[in-house]
Order: structure tokens, then C-alpha cells, then sequence
């Protein structure tokens, strides 16, 4: 099983390229795409679900060219894009099954899986209530119950967790983990500790290019002793962002204490363990600078 | 001041956004054929034999009856989606929480549609002029000209904006049935009015009243007429004779008509800020009580199991992955017909019934009309459910969307078709008319074809219900041969014209379909 992502590029109107030059390989596993906003991440995740043409580039899935053979990743293939909608009349049952006979599910089939996936996102209670009487963490739950639909083999997850509750937000990082086995799975987010928890591999991508490609582990030995603890009067705290990068701050009784990634430490800081929000600054500090990670 | 300054940009900002878009070139589009079809013949007013000699005065005229009654029937539609853009967008909650009052939203919405209709009324002066320039049989006298379209075009349009936020606010009409409703009450602001000597908004009578006293001052003998016909449907000889018309005298009575129509404007735009709710969600959906019963939100569900608890999907047995084109067509058919009132499915059982039972074939042909026009909402949600929805990355990234998807909802809606007008296509399959079941057949695979066609270009299903229910009154209605898509009578039917039209229709949906996805 593999995803190969070929110097792909996607130009929008104008000379604006959202995607320039990226290059990615895929195995099973779950790779956390990380980038700030308007960095290229949905429109990588719209050109592997097949919704958009790259303007230049070749995607393979297990050897079979996207454009020449766009079904052989759609049939595998589960997707939770970030702005979705659903029909506000069909209940949750109705709207499963519709998009199961969609996808190409035998009836049986599907109504097993469906009662399965509203068992798994906690929805069976209002399975027979219309969507449009849904709130916003629901409509996701079912957002995530489509694209399991299939058990896919490739599963895109576009912010899943956006508008879902803590304790469900934790309960989707298990289910990633516990689906990452035998496919891959492709989770973009704004939320490090999302990766953090679920994450096999990461790619940063910023501008539309691809920043760095690493296990979390390799991530977090770029900026090991390179982040420092340093405590210092609330005052002084707009100068100091101005020399280092500050990743973190808190107020305690004496003083702020913030959390700055530096190649030298400022005067009294004590190194502290990186974590990945402070890999992922680093690198992205390290790449508007011009520098290669 | 500074009200009028708000309003001012409210307005501003909402006619930007409009002109920026494509739709908005189309719209312009519209306006100039409309000037070339009067500019090259096309559009011919005539009191029977008569013609006005081609003086400013008469242009004007023709001009301005053109944009006052083509416009206002047009011009609805395009300018018909403000309130409901600011849905859509979000904009609407934003505006919402500040202390804009509803009155203030719809004076500068109905702005907006009015400056839109004005670019395209500007437009059509255009034309006005270079057909004086090119045509004229007389000198130009611009104050000729311009005055028509200042008193008689523009108060037109200003009722017609007004009308397009009141169908956007006020129940029932803000729903699709709105745009059929506004073909009707179209019809009955032109004919009534002038039916019953009164000022009309579009100013057919002050126009045919002067050019009849005219015509009636050179030929006694004369007998009225009066016609606007666009598109060569002017039917017989062209006029043989000519008037030389001088134009309307813009009295106090005249104006004050005008004026009346200015007010009738002011007064839709203040009913509207009644109707309007500042995007309350609980208004929102426009149902009945029962309805908002049923869909009252649902309470996030608290029986949560543990966060901690595993988490296990059974894996999909390699059978399950059959593709079933039948079921397909089940879920789009449910798709299709779900969400309706009781009440809904008892008339459309109704009409079917009745369709059936009636023994005349003129009223077979009635009822047959109304059943197909009862059931226009469902049609026109083919092809735009997706964009209406946002579904449609979770439907254009599903195996064969194109080839699958696609035939499947059109299917759906052949089906669909086919029992609305089940009822005359028994009695002739029983009487063996195999021309009545060839027409019927054919306009059942051409309606739902043209819906779909429709809403995967525009993508929205209100072009259907505005262009089907001036088709379906023309030609089902009025039996007119050519136009009849399902041929209610014998002398109406043109079954190979409409296969021909139903085959384009469905080419234009597929690649419309084709174009919108990246990978067919």
C-alpha cells in the first residue's frame, strides 16, 4: 500500500501557485500535516481525494496514476473534507445510506456498517432525527462516520476534530490510531497535540511546499537543547519576543516564564524537553528565514 | 446623514459583491440581446396595422416597454438571492449583531437590487440611443428620450426590487414555490391594472391609450390593437402603416401614477423588514410548527462512552463492495421526495388521481397542467443539490460520479416524472393512441433532463423554477405547439422536436457535470 505524491503543483487564478514542487511517499501509518493557514494543506488534501486536477505532477496509489485512473483511489478511499454539508431532511441512517450506495456498498453490508459507525460516534440515539436539527459536533461525527464508510484504505481527515468535545476528540485519536494499521491515514490539522497523540509521521508544509518530512521522534532531535525555560518581569516580555522566539508563556508569582527555542540560550534560561509545537516553530522559523531543515 | 451614510455602504458593498461575479456578466448578457432584439427588429410594437414612425418618442417607447416588461419578469430572478447570499456567506449572523434595524437591511438590499436592475436599465437606454442614431426617422430630442425610462422605467424597477426582497423574507414566498408564485403575480401586475383603467407599474397604458387616440385621430375607422411581441412572435404581415406618435405628456395625473408605484415600492420594502427575522435560526427553516417540532435542535448526546474505552470497526468484507445502480436510484428517489408536508404528497395523489379520472380530454389537459407544475420544487433540486448543500466533495470524491451518480438521479427523476403524470398516459395507453403515448413519454424524459441540465450549469434551482413555469404556462397552459413538452392535446404535440431538445439537454448536463469535476 502506497501513496506517491510526484512534484505536484496546483495553480489558482492569477499566478498564485497554493501548491508548488511538493513530493511525498506514503506507506501505512498516520501522517500529520502540519502548516499554518493558507500553506497548500487542503489543497494537497482536495488533489489526493480527487476533487482537484494538480496543475502539474502525477499521483500514484499503489502504482495506478490518479489521472488516468482516478476510481482506483476514490473505491479505497474515505474523506472528511474541512466545510462539508449534508442534507437537513434525511436522518442519519438515511444519509449513510445513501452515500453507501454511493460509494458502491451492498445494501446489507452497509446497514451493518452504519449501525457499527453510529454506535462508534455516539450518534445512534438521534439516529432517526432530520440532520438539519444536528449541532455543529455532530454534523462532524457523521462527517466521520461517511468516511468509514468503506472501510477505506486511504483515509483523509481534513480538521476532523474541529467542533468536537474533548472527550470526543479523544475518542477519535483512538479510533485514528486504532484504524492507522493496514492504511494510511492523512490527518491535516491546526492542532499539534492531535498529531502529537496520533501521529507516525509529519510533514510541515508551508507557502505551498513541504518543509520537512519526519518521524515525530526526528522532529523533536532538531530542537533538542535548543528550547530553554526563562523566567523574566512581564515588562520586558515585548523586547524579548522581539530577539527570540517564544513558543510559550505563562504568569507565575515571579514573573513570566517563557518558553523561548533558541540555538543560544538567553541569559539564566534552563533547558527544558522540546515538545513538537516547539519542533514545529523552529522549523517554521527556519524556513521563512530561508534556511534548509 | 450618518444613517444614509450606513445605508450608503450597506448598499455599496452588497452591489459589489454582485457586479464582481460571473453571474453578473450574464446578467448584463441578457440586457444587451435584449437591446439587439429591438435594435434589429426583433422586439415590434404595433397597433394592428400600425407602426409609430421610428422617432425619439416612439424608440423610447419601445424601449421602455421592453425593460418594464421583460425586465421585471427577468430581472426578479437575477436580483432574487441577496437576503439569501447573506445566509449562505454567514455575513447575515454578522450583520445581525449590530444595531442595523430590519428596516435599514431591506432598504439597502432593495438599493442593491435596484442599482443592479439600473445597470442593466442603463443598458438598454444604450440601445434606445444607437437605435435613434442608426434608425431614426427624426432628429434626437434626448429629453424625449431619457423621460420615459426616468418616470416610467425606474419606479418599475424599484417596485421590482422592492418585490424580490419581499420573496426573500415573507413565508412561502421565500421559498422555491416563490419564484412560481412571481410568475403570476408578474402577470397580474401587467394585465390587471390596465384591465381596470388604473396606473400599471409598467406603464402599458398611458402608452397604449396615447398611441390608440393617435391612431384613432388619423383612422376613425380603426380597431384596437395594441402588441408587443419579442422574438418573431409577432405572428403575420408587418405593419403596413405607419403613425407619427409624439410622445407622452408627463401631467400631474401622470405622475402622480408614477409616484404611486415609487410608494408601492417604499411600502413592500417596509413589509419585508416585518417578515425579516435577522437570520434567527429559528425562523430560518420557514416550516410549520410541527416541522420546527420535529427538527427543534438536538442536544449534544451526553451518554458518552469513555474517552479511554477501545475503539473497534469490524473490517468490510470484500463482497459488500457491489456496486447496486437500483438502490441508487431508491436513495436518490428518497433524496428527492423527503422533507415534504403530508399535505404535499395528498394533492400531488390528488392531481394523479384526478389526471386519470377526468373523462374530457380539455380537462384531462387542466389537470394534467396543474399536476405538472405542482411538483416544479422537487425537479429543480436536480443537479444543485450538491452546491446548494456543500456536498459535493463528499459526492465528487465516490467511485464514477459521472457515470454513475449522475444517470442514477437523473433516473429518479424520469421516474418521478412518469407517476406525476401517470394518470392521462393510462387512459391512452388503453385507448391505444400511440401519439398521445409518444409525447407523453417524451416530455416525461424532458423535464426532468431540462432540471438537471439547468441546475448543473447555474447550479441553483431557482433558473428552473422561473424558466419551467414560463414554459410550462405557454406551452402546457396554452397548448401551444412547439412549447408543449408533454402535448396535452393532439394539435400541440412535437415528440421528435422534444427528443431532440431532451437528448442536448442531457449532453449539456453530463459535460456540465463533466466540467465540474477534476477527474470524470
Amino acid at each position: 500500500m502506497e501513496l506517491q505524491i510526484e512534484r505536484v503543483g496546483k495553480r489558482y487564478s492569477g499566478d498564485k501557485w497554493a501548491l508548488r514542487d511538493f513530493s511525498l511517499k506514503m506507506g501505512p501509518g498516520i501522517l500529520g500535516l502540519l502548516g499554518p493557514n493558507g500553506a497548500g494543506k487542503t489543497t494537497l488534501m482536495s488533489i489526493i481525494a480527487t476533487i482537484t486536477r494538480p496543475t502539474e505532477g502525477t499521483l500514484h496509489w499503489n502504482g495506478s496514476e490518479l489521472a488516468k485512473d482516478p476510481n482506483a483511489i476514490r473505491t479505497v478511499l474515505g474523506y472528511l473534507p474541512q466545510d462539508f454539508g449534508v442534507y437537513p431532511n434525511l436522518n442519519a441512517v438515511e444519509f449513510l445510506e445513501y452515500l453507501a450506495a454511493v460509494k458502491g456498498l451492498a445494501a446489507t453490508a452497509a446497514r451493518r456498517r452504519i449501525e457499527e459507525l453510529l454506535d462508534l460516534v455516539n450518534l445512534s440515539d438521534v439516529r432517526k432525527r432530520p440532520l438539519g436539527s444536528y449541532s455543529g459536533g455532530m454534523k462532524q461525527r457523521i462527517g466521520i462516520a461517511q468516511a468509514l464508510l468503506n472501510d477505506p484504505q486511504l483515509l483523509i481527515v481534513d480538521e476532523p476534530t474541529a467542533g468536537l468535545d474533548p472527550e470526543e476528540r479523544v475518542r477519535f485519536r483512538n479510533l485514528l490510531s486504532e484504524l492507522s494499521g493496514e492504511r494510511i491515514v492523512i490527518l491535516s490539522t491546526h492542532i499539534v497535540s492531535d498529531v502529537e497523540a496520533t501521529a507516525t509521521d509529519i510533514a510541515l508544509i508551508s507557502q505551498g511546499s513541504l518543509v520537512a518530512h519526519a518521524s515525530p521522534e526526528e522532529l523533536l532531535r532538531m530542537v533538542e537543547g535548543k528550547v530553554w525555560e526563562w523566567v523574566l518581569p512581564s515588562a520586558e516580555l515585548p523586547a524579548a519576543r522581539q530577539s527570540y522566539l517564544i513558543s510559550n508563556t505563562m504568569h507565575r508569582a515571579d514573573g513570566i516564564h517563557a518558553r523561548v527555542v533558541a540555538q543560544s540560550p538567553p541569559p539564566q534560561a534552563a533547558p527544558v524537553p522540546p515538545t513538537l509545537e516547539d519542533a514545529y516553530l523552529f522549523c517554521m522559523s527556519r524556513h521563512r528565514a530561508g534556511a534548509t531543515i | 446623514m450618518n444613517s444614509l451614510h450606513i445605508l450608503y455602504q450597506m448598499a455599496r458593498a452588497d452591489f459589489l459583491e454582485r457586479v464582481r461575479r460571473y453571474s453578473f456578466l450574464v446578467t448584463l448578457a441578457f440586457a444587451v440581446y435584449l437591446g439587439y432584439s429591438a435594435y434589429s427588429g426583433q422586439v415590434v410594437l404595433r397597433l394592428g396595422d400600425y407602426r409609430g414612425v421610428y422617432n425619439t418618442a416612439w424608440l423610447s417607447a419601445l424601449m421602455t416597454l421592453v425593460t418594464t416588461t421583460f425586465l421585471s419578469l427577468v430581472g426578479f430572478y437575477v436580483v432574487r438571492n441577496s437576503v439569501d447570499r447573506d445566509q449562505q456567506t454567514g455575513v447575515g449572523r454578522i450583520l445581525a449583531a449590530t444595531p442595523m434595524t430590519r428596516l435599514f437591511y431591506t432598504a439597502a438590499k432593495v438599493a442593491s437590487n435596484f442599482a443592479v436592475l439600473s445597470a442593466m436599465v442603463l443598458v438598454l437606454m444604450g440601445a434606445a440611443i444607437i437605435m435613434q442614431l442608426t434608425k431614426g426617422e427624426g432628429a434626437v430630442r434626448i429629453g424625449a428620450l431619457i423621460a420615459p425610462f426616468l418616470f416610467v422605467v425606474l419606479p418599475a424597477m424599484a417596485v421590482v426590487a422592492a418585490m424580490a426582497i419581499l420573496f426573500e423574507t415573507a413565508p412561502i414566498l421565500r421559498s422555491g414555490a416563490g419564484n412560481v408564485i412571481y410568475f403570476f403575480v408578474w402577470t397580474a401586475l401587467l394585465v390587471a391594472p390596465v384591465q381596470a383603467s388604473l396606473p400599471d407599474m409598467a406603464g402599458i397604458g398611458a402608452f397604449m391609450n396615447s398611441m390608440e387616440q393617435t391612431v384613432k385621430a388619423i383612422d376613425p375607422a380603426w380597431k384596437r390593437s395594441f402588441s408587443l411581441s419579442l422574438g418573431g412572435g409577432d405572428f403575420g404581415a408587418a405593419p403596413s402603416r405607419t403613425v407619427l406618435w409624439q410622445g407622452l405628456h408627463w401631467d400631474a395625473q401622470m405622475l402622480l401614477g408614477r409616484i404611486l408605484w415609487l410608494g408601492i415600492a417604499v411600502g413592500l420594502t417596509a413589509l419585508a423588514a416585518v417578515f425579516f427575522h435577522r437570520f434567527d435560526p429559528a425562523y430560518e427553516r420557514g416550516r410549520k410548527r410541527q416541522e420546527a417540532r420535529e427538527n427543534t435542535p438536538v442536544a449534544e448526546t451526553t451518554q458518552l462512552s469513555s474517552a479511554a474505552a477501545p475503539v473497534h470497526l469490524t473490517p468490510l468484507p470484500a463482497q459488500a463492495r457491489r456496486s447496486r445502480f437500483g438502490r441508487l436510484v431508491i436513495c436518490e428517489l428518497r433524496l428527492m421526495l423527503k422533507g415534504r408536508r403530508w399535505w404535499w404528497y395528498a394533492v400531488m395523489a390528488g392531481l394523479i388521481v384526478a389526471s386519470a379520472a377526468v373523462a374530457d380530454a380539455n380537462g384531462r389537459a387542466g389537470v394534467l397542467a396543474a399536476a405538472l407544475l405542482w411538483p416544479v420544487l422537487v425537479w429543480s433540486q436536480l443537479g444543485t443539490r450538491e452546491n446548494r448543500f456543500d456536498t459535493g466533495a463528499l459526492m465528487f470524491s465516490s467511485p464514477d460520479p459521472l457515470r454513475k451518480q449522475l444517470p442514477a438521479m437523473l433516473t429518479a427523476g424520469i421516474l418521478f416524472t412518469a407517476a406525476v403524470a401517470a394518470g392521462p398516459a393510462m387512459r391512452d395507453l388503453m385507448a391505444g393512441d400511440g401519439g398521445a403515448i409518444a409525447a407523453w413519454t417524451v416530455g416525461v424524459l424532458f423535464i426532468p433532463t431540462l432540471a438537471l441540465a439547468l441546475g448543473v450549469w447555474s447550479g441553483t434551482s431557482k433558473t428552473f423554477e422561473a424558466i419551467y413555469t414560463v414554459w410550462w404556462y405557454v406551452g402546457v397552459v396554452n397548448h401551444i405547439r412547439g412549447l408543449d413538452f408533454i402535448g396535452t392535446l393532439p394539435p400541440s404535440r412535437a415528440p421528435l422536436l422534444f427528443i431532440v431538445l431532451t437528448l442536448a439537454l442531457a449532453a449539456a448536463a453530463f459535460a456540465g457535470r463533466r466540467a465540474r469535476l477534476a477527474y470524470a
